[in-house]
């Protein structure tokens, strides 16, 4: 494993001032590593992986991606780093939503291409090339010219992940994938976060497919009431003594 | 006054109407954008004040709205106008007016986009402009596309108000001949008119949705 990508400390975040969907989250993940985090809904892991990638502000504890410091806490008061700085560190990270949310009026090929040509100022031959590439390696070239309502779900999905790698990302994060699809249609998007993994893509993935969590995972982190209640490799995570643990993981 | 005299007048009426309805468009489109982000403004002062605007424009009638917009400036102001200021009163008073409703309809269509596709595009590091221009004004556009074929449709009409402030549109030449040389077939002219022109609007509505249905 190499150097820490990403490195979250004492991360805290309330809604409507006293609901506490997370209590204090740490969380360091290194390059090349896959940790996916299981747990109850409402136990506060989209809200982490939405924190993480800036889309809810936190209230209180430290991200920081390499040695970017992407917000942190003095005596008590959040600090994000300044505009240009934040748009910096998005660089490092992609997410694949649980709602794909493509852009509906874009063909597959625009949707992957519009981001690096806009925000990345890549030129339109190099993002073409890296999009038709990245088609190809997930099975949708014949699909460039299709708009997303012409698609299933995981072919949509799939897009969608071609559309953050696009962006080069250093840590892709995933947001209970699956969870907007038909069970028939999993399989197909499992299968490319798993290819992702064996090329040692760094992936973060919140997900309720346990079996998945445990063959693609060299970390698991169980989290509930906003805290983390479990983590360790997926052996331990299935063998764990923790109550809690046992009986969620039983259910599966 | 003979039948070819008669249709000239008419069709003299014709073009100033046509004048209005296109001159409204070309301001109050735009302007209607500018109203619809001071109503969702964060700003609670800019918020209540479009909403104030808003509300007296959608709470009087244009008519009203027209002759205020005329007579105003000289009643309220002394101020001395121009001969050609009628035109002009009519095209800001009309223009206020479809601002307000184009605003609503803008308002309605922005608010409608999930929030899914402002935090796709955050994420993938589109700034605030790119996101508002590249992926939700292109939605909203279809969005919107039936309530403004409405709201164009009723502007066609509305145009006949501008006789209020004797503006010499179609409505006005048809209604001034119907009365002197007591007929009612100018009336008809006049009405077979704002049909047919408003059967090209709504053609031209229905093409562009076709064209903008090339997703859902």
């Amino acid at each position: 494993m190499g150097q820490v990508l990403l490195e979250i400390k004492n991360l805290k975040k309330t809604f409507n001032e006293d609901l506490h969907v997370l209590k204090g989250i740490d969380l360091c993940v290194k390059e090349g590593e896959v940790v996916s985090i299981i747990g109850p809904s409402g136990s506060g892991k989209s809200t982490l992986l939405r924190a993480a990638t800036f889309l809810e502000t936190i209230d209180g504890g430290e991200i920081k991606y390499l040695d970017k410091v992407a917000a942190t806490t003095e005596n008590g008061v959040v600090k994000y780093a300044s505009k240009h700085e934040l748009k910096e560190i998005r660089n490092y990270f992609g997410l694949v939503f649980q709602n794909f949310n493509l852009f509906p009026h874009f063909s597959v090929i625009k949707n992957i291409t519009e981001a690096p040509i806009h925000t990345d100022h890549v030129s339109k031959d190099v993002a073409y090339e890296r999009a038709l590439k990245l088609l190809s390696k997930l099975g949708l070239s014949e699909k460039k010219d299709a708009y997303p309502c012409e698609l299933s779900g995981g072919q949509q999905q799939r897009v969608s992940i071609a559309r953050a790698l696009a962006k080069e990302p250093k840590i892709l994060f995933f947001d209970e994938p699956t969870s907007a699809l038909d069970p028939e249609l999993t399989g197909e998007v499992l299968k490319v976060i798993k290819e992702l993994a064996k090329e040692h893509m760094t992936m973060i993935i919140v997900t309720h497919e346990m079996q998945f969590a445990r063959e693609v995972s060299d970390r698991m982190i169980f989290m509930e009431h906003g805290v983390v209640q479990a983590e360790g490799t997926p052996d331990e995570i299935f063998n764990s003594d923790n109550a809690r643990v046992q009986e969620f993981i039983g259910k599966f | 006054m003979n039948f070819s005299v008669m249709l000239q007048l008419l069709g003299n009426g014709m073009l100033m109407s046509i004048s209005i309805f296109l001159l409204t468009l070309v301001f109050s489109l735009p302007l209607g954008m500018v109203v619809a982000f001071g109503r969702m403004s964060k700003n609670t002062i800019i918020r209540g004040i479009v909403k104030f605007y808003i509300s007296v424009m959608r709470g009087t009638p244009l008519m009203l709205q027209l002759i205020l917009v005329y007579f105003g400036p000289h009643f309220l102001f002394g101020v001395a106008l121009s001969s050609n200021y009628r035109f002009i009163a009519t095209i800001i008073g009309f223009s206020l007016n479809y601002a307000a409703y184009f605003a609503e309809i803008y308002r309605g269509g922005i608010e409608s986009m999930p929030k899914g596709q402002y935090e796709a595009a955050e994420v993938l590091g589109f700034d605030k402009f790119q996101t508002f221009f590249k992926i939700i004004l292109p939605q909203v556009v279809k969005r919107v596309l039936p309530a403004m074929t409405n709201e164009t449709i009723t502007l066609v009409k509305d145009t006949s108000l501008a006789s209020a402030i004797s503006m010499v549109e179609l409505f006005d030449v048809a209604s001034q001949i119907a009365a002197s040389k007591s007929t009612i077939m100018p009336i008809m002219v006049a009405g077979l008119f704002y049909y047919v022109f408003n059967f090209i609007v709504a053609f031209i509505m229905e093409k562009i949705e076709k064209r903008l249905s090339y997703y859902k």
